[in-house]
């Protein structure tokens, strides 16, 4: 049996003795999916480039034409500024709320309802966005929904909205949706990064020294967080650039193109007008986009480990 | 002065916060207990009369069939995916080779392909190979998606797992393999509960996939949701039955099991 020498992590001069047959078993069934995986986004990028248009294949080279096509098309440009929209609204408010409340529940003397606190923010992220979009379709219903009935029960029949049936608005209440059900995710995520041992005594130190608590916030806290504001801002950056569920079951794109993003565009494109070359083009430039976006997250994650 | 307006001011923000996150799981509740009638007739927040519990029947009779289907998907594919990342995660937490450094950055990044990147070639992939219409299909996707996160959520946490442990068995000449399965797989079974129910959460409530590859005998309850959403428009109170039902399974796991919930989150958030 063929062996070779494997460093052990941090420690060079030991070597422990693997067999090959050993690493195959450990790694050859993540190298098969991962392989795999890899070989999809390929062909998908293949596909873009082909003139693949109708129910079965076809394979021979288009060049740029679909994506000529795509960028000529105004749809593709209400679906970026939609997705933008996402990017904008449905991260940094989420990031914002998540801060003051981690902090609340962490530092700010909350401390005794804070598992009862995190229960009820954090359910809705084991639920899945059909799950979430039927129920928020009957909140926002604009006839005899919740909202709106609430709303006249309180005689402040003023603030009754179309909410997603009116297509100014229709995106930012999806929006809002992305933002409940993350919340609970982004608060766990800082809460977590604000329990180092450091980080808690200086805390304790600032608080004997008499500093306030929003001192304490923006001058202690926030820049010792940095590195899990980082990750928990790639995390909902990919998350909202994903978004097809919840435009799918609540509005459909809709009204007009008022809902609609690149994912859900992308899916019409290439099961429903069956214009695949289309279709790959728009899923390649949703790769690119997210390939962007966590290549922070990939660097701190090498940091972690090859450290 | 000021303090006690600030007092009322974070109270009432506090209030209202509340309410946004109670209302939409009660509102399902209680409109899923109510008759059209009863819905239309706007009895606000209470039932109008005795709680129909007929609705979840016919929620059922609808879904049930979904139900297993998901149940049998979701179960195999989180499994296998959760075993296959525990082997990989261990490899990419204990040793330094070549690959091993592409490879962590090919898996971190296949964490977050977006679906629609591979959906287009699966599709492709499960009609030739005829899997698409068994539930071998979606078993086989899922895997594929889900392997990379498995082995990152798994080696998050073999990270805080000692040495020590394994140095001591290597010197007694167990091998790699042994020291895996005989040491460090029931050291490390809180953190392979945490991935399963990160993975199963995932797959559970999975969509987009889902929604492309099912056939009306393997559709997953997702789907199923988004078919009754749309056939029984104006039915809330069938609507929020089977939306009860569909979330019933992973809301128990968040509800019952929320420590390994919370760390398998963590986890992939990198703060294993």
């Amino acid at each position: 049996m063929v062996s070779l020498g494997i460093g052990v992590k941090k420690e060079k001069k030991r070597r422990f003795r693997v067999s090959i047959s050993e690493i195959l078993i450990f790694l050859l069934p993540l190298i098969f999916f991962t392989v795999i995986l890899y070989l999809m986004v390929g062909w998908t990028f293949y596909i873009s480039f082909s003139n693949w248009e109708g129910v079965s294949p076809k394979y021979e080279f288009a060049g740029l034409k679909w994506y000529k096509l795509m960028f000529n098309l105004s749809r593709f440009h209400i679906d970026v500024r939609n997705n933008l929209t996402w990017l904008l609204l449905g991260v940094f408010p989420t990031l914002l709320i998540a801060i003051f409340l981690a902090y609340f529940l962490e530092i700010g003397g909350f401390k005794k309802g804070e598992s009862l606190i995190r229960t009820l923010i954090l359910y809705p992220a084991s639920m899945s966005f059909i799950v979430t979009g039927t129920i928020w379709s009957w909140m926002y219903q604009p006839d005899k929904g919740v909202i709106n009935t609430l709303l006249r029960l309180l005689h402040l029949d003023f603030l009754q909205s179309k909410f997603v049936t009116d297509q100014a608005t229709a995106n930012y209440w999806l929006i809002l949706i992305f933002i409940w059900q993350y919340l609970g995710f982004a608060v766990i995520i800082l809460q977590a990064s604000m329990r180092t041992t450091e980080l808690q005594e200086m805390v304790e130190a600032a608080i004997i020294d008499g500093a306030s608590k929003l001192d304490i916030l923006f001058r202690i806290i926030l820049p010792n967080i940095r590195g899990g504001i980082l990750i928990l801002l790639s995390l909902l950056l990919i998350s909202a650039l994903k978004v097809f569920d919840i435009v799918y079951i609540v509005t459909f794109g809709g009204p007009g193109y008022s809902t609609d993003v690149l994912a859900f565009f992308m899916y019409i494109a290439t099961f429903q007008q069956h214009l695949v070359a289309l279709g790959a083009g728009l899923a390649v430039i949703i790769f690119l986009i997210a390939f962007i976006i966590i290549i922070p997250y990939t660097i701190y994650a090498m940091k972690r480990w090859f450290a | 002065m000021k303090s006690k307006a600030w007092y009322i001011l974070i109270n009432i923000l506090f209030l209202i916060f509340l309410f946004w996150y109670v209302l939409p799981i009660y509102v399902m509740v209680i409109t899923s207990l109510k008759t059209p009638l009863e819905i239309t007739q706007r009895t606000y927040l209470f039932l109008g009369g005795a709680p129909h519990f007929e609705n979840y029947l016919q929620a059922f009779k609808l879904s049930y069939k979904s139900l297993i289907n998901s149940s049998i998907i979701t179960v195999v594919a989180t499994a296998v995916s959760t075993f296959l990342g525990g082997l990989g995660g261990y490899f990419l937490s204990r040793f330094k080779w070549r690959i091993s450094k592409p490879l962590f950055v090919l898996i971190v990044i296949g964490m977050f392909i977006p679906y629609q990147a591979v959906l287009i070639p699966l599709v492709q992939l499960m009609a030739a190979t005829k899997l698409a219409l068994t539930y071998a299909g979606l078993i086989f996707s899922y895997i594929i998606l889900n392997v990379p996160t498995a082995a990152t959520l798994m080696g998050t946490f073999f990270f805080s797992i000692p040495k020590e442990l394994e140095e001591s068995a290597e010197v007694d000449g167990a091998s790699k393999t042994q020291i895996f399965f005989r040491i460090i797989t029931p050291v490390a079974a809180p953190a392979y509960i945490s991935t399963a129910i990160m993975i199963f959460t995932q797959i559970w409530n999975e969509f987009l996939v889902a929604l492309t590859l099912s056939t009306p005998y393997t559709m997953p309850i997702t789907v199923k949701l988004a078919e009754i959403k749309g056939s029984y428009v104006a039915l809330y109170n069938l609507q929020m039955a089977a939306t009860l039902i569909s979330s019933l399974i992973p809301l128990l796991f968040f509800l019952l099991l929320q420590k390994y919930f919370i760390r398998g989150a963590l986890a992939g958030a990198l703060k294993g």
